[in-house]
């Protein structure tokens, strides 16, 4: 069978996606040129919620505004040429039967949603990121198949060492090449990966409804590039099913509702024209109305008034109604180095899981209630599991809307994430009497954040011991969190970071 | 055997080990050589020569650790890792005498791969055939009896312990918790798991580590050292250039050695102290012989 050429982008972009996925990562390079942020950049849903939050622009997501333009002439093309999730849902597809539609998502149910998330956007809650489809992604892939296949890869190999002992390094080469160019460089398993995958699974499980059920129905994106769609110079004829043929029904994969051409659906993949019998089907270069009343077999879905203002009041509602943030949490809001406000992050973070994937130490994690509810999927330092290396300015630099600022490296040390604390009723020379100071050891500050005061004592046995008792210097201190991270105390650390207040 | 002729070996093997080395006649009088230069390959090579040659310590054929201390992502200056002139020098050094595969390693503590990148050393190691430098793999870290007086019992890198000749490369630096660390220090690169717990017994522990696993050479870096803020440093302050490498098959000789170039005393250093009652070594600069050159 001849591949379209929308297939064949479709695959490219896939591969694409994913070796950008792949090098988002630390390679012996401070700097990292290309990383899988681009297709957040180029995201108008990204663009749109950015724009609405912060009220303002910023020339990372120039990319986006260019995407924008495109749409607008040539349709909804991104579903059909690019989208990464689309491509995996048109490759599973085949594979799964078929029932009848959902009829309730056959209403107006997708514009309902995109609006609402776009009037949260414009309350100061950007939570669009969550239902991204690229965002999806590149979750599912950072917090669940990645660490995955490194899992099973690594227990393959370390399963070798037992059988083969230092045989192994006879084939060592190949486990190298994995290693160094495709596995990560560390196994971590991360919260909400389960939720992650549920969403990811939630939308390949639509296909048993109908195919491309997500991307005609509820994806955000899809929905807002149909609707900059509609301006397009190309539309597909006829707008239905020829009565003596009616092939369009099976090869077009989202645009046909029984036999009339849903215009916000139709995905420009051309699938239609390359295979249609009697070359009816055009995409002929004309101007319409992009808006036409509900009349004359057009069921463009309804851009209602009800429907606008019951998305002002959800939105509304939902941008306060889960702003509950519980007190006792707060302090341990460890955002990435540099974000300076909470308020500013919520508005910029698209929550799509790219500085969890770059991140060198694995000390970012997707946070499900720190921030309350509209936090979910946002990044947070938990210092026990990994810290904030100082000498590495990648989160800032794979972040797609700058919502981590990238930071010179000058400037990104001396960020503060927050600020270590030593608790004497655990830490071994308060404690026990007992020296330690691995926390005064690893501090990366030059000057050290963490100093030690030296006093005689006497022991539990009555002998005469010297102690090195730490302290914290608390303005040099960027709670960076490796004295937490490095404490030889089993369970808690007796050295904590705790979030200072942010601007 | 019969059983009275195994606890008989067993029982004199078991004396003899608890022994201090210096009551064994010649062994008395350990050997230092000390050079100092700008030339780092140089002087390298002239403090091994003058302990004999590389080849008094690796035989053709031999499986060889070099275990310099690349534990900081911090660039070579620094004086927090070893001099990655003074690590390719041994390496070559050992090849040319034979080596079938020389390893070169440390169990890092900041991240592996940037320590490893900024340290210098895998990029002056690269493309030399033999050599192996790669991360510390968690699964090879093979639990070990020690015995000792601190640690029964603690996993060490099946590398190190495998190896037929283990040449320990430190370098010379501060350090808030023992004063300064050396090459008695610089072994808590083989060991794994929660090795920060070793800091509350660190001159037991550290005896206990080199008590089994024996440095043959110990090579200490002092081309440049860290006076203060060490063990990692970052400002170029705290970093005297003294163009000097020290080495010994005397790893207690080697440290009490490269403390007086701080202006210490070997007395002052807790770890050497122990060490050097547990029969590790000499710690007195006087009962050794100290070859210096300079070039």
């Amino acid at each position: 069978m001849r591949l379209p050429a929308s297939r064949i982008s479709q695959l490219l972009f896939l591969a694409l996606f994913l070796f950008l996925f792949i090098i988002t990562d630390y390679r012996g390079k401070d700097e990292i040129t290309v990383a899988v942020n681009s297709f957040f950049r180029a995201n108008p849903l990204v663009l749109a919620s950015y724009v609405l939050a912060v009220k303002g622009f910023t020339f990372l997501l120039l990319p986006a505004l260019l995407l924008t333009i495109f749409t607008v002439v040539l349709g909804r093309f991104f579903c059909g040429w690019i989208c990464p999730l689309g491509t995996l849902i048109d490759l599973v597809t085949q594979r799964i039967p078929k029932s009848t539609p959902i009829r309730f998502l056959k209403g107006s149910f997708k514009y309902y949603l995109l609006f609402t998330l776009l009037v949260t956007a414009l309350f100061s809650v950007n939570i669009s990121g969550i239902l991204d489809p690229i965002a999806i992604l590149i979750r599912a892939l950072t917090l669940v198949f990645y660490p995955l296949v490194g899992y099973v890869a690594r227990a393959g190999w370390s399963g070798l060492y037992q059988v083969a002992g230092e045989g192994r390094d006879n084939v060592a080469f190949l486990y190298d090449f994995l290693r160094y160019y495709i596995l990560p460089f560390r196994e971590t398993f991360y919260p909400l990966a389960f939720l992650s995958l549920a969403i990811f699974l939630f939308v390949l499980i639509l296909e048993r409804f109908e195919r491309r059920n997500w991307c005609r129905n509820i994806c955000p994106l899809g929905t807002l590039l149909g609707l900059l769609g509609r301006f397009s110079l190309f539309r597909r004829l006829p707008t239905t099913i020829c009565k003596d043929c009616g092939d369009c029904r099976s090869h077009c994969p989202s645009a046909f509702d029984e036999e009339i051409l849903q215009a916000d659906n139709c995905i420009r993949c051309m699938q239609c024209r390359t295979r249609c019998r009697f070359a009816r089907v055009q995409f002929p270069l004309r101007w319409k109305r992009p808006f036409l009343s509900a009349t004359g077999g057009q069921r463009q879905p309804v851009m209602s008034k009800r429907m606008f203002l019951a998305s002002v009041a959800s939105g509304f509602f939902l941008s306060r109604a889960f702003s509950f943030r519980h007190p006792e949490k707060d302090h341990r809001l460890l955002r990435p180095p540099g974000v300076r406000s909470e308020d500013d992050f919520l508005k910029k973070c698209v929550r799509c899981g790219e500085c969890m994937k770059v991140c060198l130490r694995s000390a970012l994690y997707p946070d499900l209630t720190r921030a309350g509810v509209t936090g979910l999927f946002m990044p947070v330092i938990i210092p026990r599991l990994g810290y904030c290396e100082y000498n590495c300015t990648l989160c800032g630099q794979v972040c797609p809307t700058g919502a981590i600022p990238r930071l010179p490296l000058e400037q990104k040390r001396k960020s503060v994430i927050g600020t270590a604390v030593i608790d004497k009723n655990t830490c071994l020379p308060y404690a026990k009497k007992l020296n330690c100071l691995v926390c005064e050891e690893h501090c990366p500050i030059p000057e050290k954040a963490i100093r030690f005061e030296t006093m005689d004592d006497i022991d539990r046995q009555g002998r005469k011991v010297t102690l090195k008792r730490p302290y914290i210097v608390d303005n040099l201190c960027n709670g960076c969190g490796i004295c937490e991270n490095k404490c030889p105390l089993e369970g808690r650390s007796a050295v904590e970071v705790f979030a200072g207040k942010k601007g | 055997m019969k059983r009275r002729d195994f606890l008989k070996l067993g029982v004199s093997a078991l004396v003899a080990s608890q022994l201090p080395r210096n009551l064994f006649g010649q062994a008395g009088q350990p050997l230092v050589s000390v050079c100092t230069g700008t030339d780092y390959a140089a002087v390298t090579r002239k403090v091994i020569t003058a302990l004999g040659g590389m080849r008094a310590f690796v035989k053709p054929g031999n499986t060889v650790v070099v275990k310099p201390n690349m534990g900081w992502d911090r660039k070579p200056e620094y004086a927090a890792n070893t001099h990655p002139l003074v690590v390719k020098t041994i390496v070559e050094e050992c090849l040319a005498s034979g080596a079938r595969k020389v390893k070169v390693f440390d169990n890092t503590c900041t991240d592996a791969r940037r320590s490893y990148e900024n340290c210098g050393i895998p990029a002056a190691l690269k493309g030399m055939k033999n050599v192996d430098v790669r991360f510390v793999e968690n699964d090879r870290f093979r639990k070990t009896a020690l015995n000792g007086r601190f640690l029964k019992d603690w996993p060490l890198y099946d590398d190190a312990l495998k190896a037929d000749v283990l040449i320990n490369v430190p370098i010379a630096k501060h350090h808030g918790l023992t004063g300064l660390t050396l090459g008695l220090k610089n072994m808590m690169g083989i060991m794994g798991d929660n090795r920060g717990y070793i800091h509350r017994g660190i001159e037991d522990a550290l005896s206990d580590v080199n008590s089994v696993v024996k440095s043959h050479l110990v090579v200490i870096d002092a081309t440049r050292i860290l006076t203060d803020h060490g063990p990692q440093g970052g400002d170029l302050k705290d970093v005297k250039v003294l163009n000097t490498v020290i080495a010994s098959r005397d790893i207690v000789a080697a440290d009490a050695y490269a403390t007086t170039l701080f202006g210490m005393k070997p007395q002052d250093i807790s770890t050497t102290v122990t060490a050097y009652k547990r029969g590790l070594g000499e710690m007195d600069v006087k009962k050794m012989r100290v070859l210096s050159f300079r070039f």
